[in-house]
């Protein structure tokens, strides 16, 4: 109890998200294995910081995510909000999956609606919420398809602005553009950015993909596999707006070399240690 | 769900009113054609059997005699009042065994302690034939509508039941986390998540249920007679009029194909989402 107020103290900010000391396992049921996934993980995300979670396959960074989100319940330590300990999940921190998780019975419009509906949002303003938030990913013409009838690109932003129109202090996204292609993938991570900047969003944004992690992030925290640990937590020092061009920028290179290197280590040795 | 990730083409969805390709129509435009010709060369082959002495007309009265029986008990109320009568205890029946299918096979999904309960006697009641429990409802709820529809109710049960419980167990998480994490509560989740992605699933088998149904009408109205399609074809039979019977025949056969249609539409109506309906 103790822990959970001190953790509610830390988490003043508006969205900002303090974990402390939190580990978690799998297994262990009728005399399995447990498998330790995450330990002791403290982790501090600012309010309308963009933080990502960078790690090999393996290393947690989702089931931390999935804590956060409150999908899972905490086994030990302290995940808390400016709202107080996650007990659950909620709308004030909404989620982007990988496999974009839309309702597949719903309009691309009526995917919107449900989430602005639970809200509590009135009927007019629902309408002008949806549209706009169809619009901002531009999906314009698509209001009435189904998910069915969408390309894999259009279904996540189909899901983004599902996610965005609820206005939730804090955005959790799951490797939202693992599942696409390259080209989809960078239009994306670029919307996603420009986006950010312009709502103000806390974003917890997991991914093992270096370049999208520096192309992204504030600061990336990069965890090693096995028990899941969180090893550097890296400021990314480049300009705050940017675009295609910084892709090309020494700095965006120097420094994606840089924390390629510190993944590299994590990965080397979550190989050698499954041998 | 494994076909949301794959990208469609595009055009299926921007114009849904767009010309398809042409030769799309005349496939099934060729393959209804050639399926009616079967249907309408069986007919003739019937009816010019039976009416050149190839097949003896008792046993097989000419189609034409069959349609003008048909015709002659339509006028004088026979064919609506059995119609109607076995189309009752068909449907009644059948929803009754829908709506306690549904429910039984959603709370099994959800209730370890209902699944206890029911696992058993569904795995024995499955296979077993549903028309051995006649004798005992008669005894039970003697030989009128009742036992009927509940004979029908009851056969109609397992195969909805067992769907319901394969189609909302083992539901994709996904789209239910969606919810929660928009604040949906759990006895939202019934109706705003776990029915809808069930639904493909409960459609089928209802659909399997359906002819089970109709069949079980039929057989218990031949056994207990009195009204109905089935009672009145086993009354003919009794009376060798041999064309009483086919008229019963091309009754049910008729009152089937519309029945099993009916379901088929609704079944696009409620899946227009799926991917089977865009095909």
């Amino acid at each position: 109890m103790m822990m959970a107020a001190k953790a509610h103290h830390i988490a003043q900010a508006a969205s900002s998200i303090s974990i402390h000391d939190v580990s978690h396992s799998y297994g262990g049921r009728g005399g399995g294995q447990v498998m330790l996934a995450l330990d002791r993980i403290n982790l501090d995300v600012g309010d309308c910081e963009f933080h990502c979670l960078l790690g090999p396959s393996g290393c947690g960074k989702s089931t931390l995510l999935y804590l956060i989100g409150g999908f899972i319940p905490v086994q030990a330590g302290v995940i808390a909000t400016a709202k107080g300990p996650v007990s659950g999940p909620g709308p004030d921190r909404s989620i982007v999956f990988q496999n974009f998780a839309l309702f597949p019975w719903k309009t691309v419009k009526d995917n919107v609606l449900y989430g602005l509906k639970k809200a509590g949002f009135d009927a007019g303003e629902r309408e002008k919420r949806a549209q706009d938030y169809i619009d901002l990913v531009h999906l314009t013409g698509f209001e009435n398809a189904y998910p069915s009838q969408l390309s894999g690109g259009m279904q996540q932003r189909a899901a983004i602005a599902r996610t965005l129109a609820v206005d939730p202090g804090i955005l959790l996204m799951d490797e939202p553009f693992g599942a696409l292609d390259a080209q989809t993938r960078r239009v994306m991570q670029e919307e996603l950015r420009a986006i950010w900047r312009r709502s103000r969003k806390t974003v917890v944004f997991v991914t093992h993909d270096v370049h999208e992690a520096v192309f992204l992030a504030d600061r990336i925290s990069i965890m090693s596999a096995r028990p899941g640990r969180i090893e550097h937590v890296i400021d990314v020092d480049l300009p705050k707006d940017r675009g295609e061009e910084i892709l090309e920028d020494p700095r965006f290179i120097q420094f994606s070399e840089r924390i390629w290197r510190l993944v590299r280590e994590q990965a080397v040795a979550a190989t050698r240690g499954a041998h | 769900m494994s076909d949301m990730a794959q990208a469609r083409p595009l055009a299926d969805a921007v114009k849904p009113g767009a010309p398809r390709q042409p030769w799309t129509i005349s496939a099934k435009l060729v393959d209804t054609a050639v399926q009616v010709a079967v249907i309408l060369a069986l007919a003739a082959a019937w009816e010019f059997g039976a009416r050149y002495g190839a097949i003896n007309p008792f046993l097989l009265p000419p189609l034409s005699v069959v349609l003008e029986r048909l015709w002659s008990d339509l006028i004088s109320g026979v064919v609506p009042v059995d119609l109607g009568l076995t189309l009752y205890r068909a449907l009644t029946g059948f929803l009754i065994g829908a709506a306690l299918g549904i429910t039984i096979g959603i709370l099994m999904a959800r209730s370890a302690l209902v699944r206890w309960f029911f696992d058993p006697l569904i795995s024995i009641g499955f296979p077993m034939p549903k028309i051995a429990f006649l004798p005992i409802f008669i005894l039970w709820f003697d030989i009128y509508d009742t036992s009927k529809i509940i004979m029908v109710a009851f056969s109609c049960f397992y195969p909805i039941v067992s769907a319901t419980y394969a189609g909302t167990s083992g539901l994709d998480k996904w789209p239910i986390w969606s919810a929660r994490s928009f604040g949906a509560r759990e006895r939202d989740l019934l109706w705003e998540v776990y029915l809808p992605m069930a639904m493909p699933q409960i459609l089928t088998g209802l659909q399997v249920a359906l002819p089970v149904g109709m069949i079980t009408t039929i057989v218990t109205e031949m056994l207990m007679g009195g009204r109905g399609i089935g009672g009145t074809m086993i009354t003919a039979g009794r009376f060798a009029d041999s064309v009483g019977v086919f008229a019963g025949i091309l009754e049910i056969i008729i009152l089937g194909f519309v029945v099993v249609k009916g379901l088929e539409m609704i079944r696009r109506r409620l899946l227009v989402w799926h991917p089977e309906s865009q095909r």
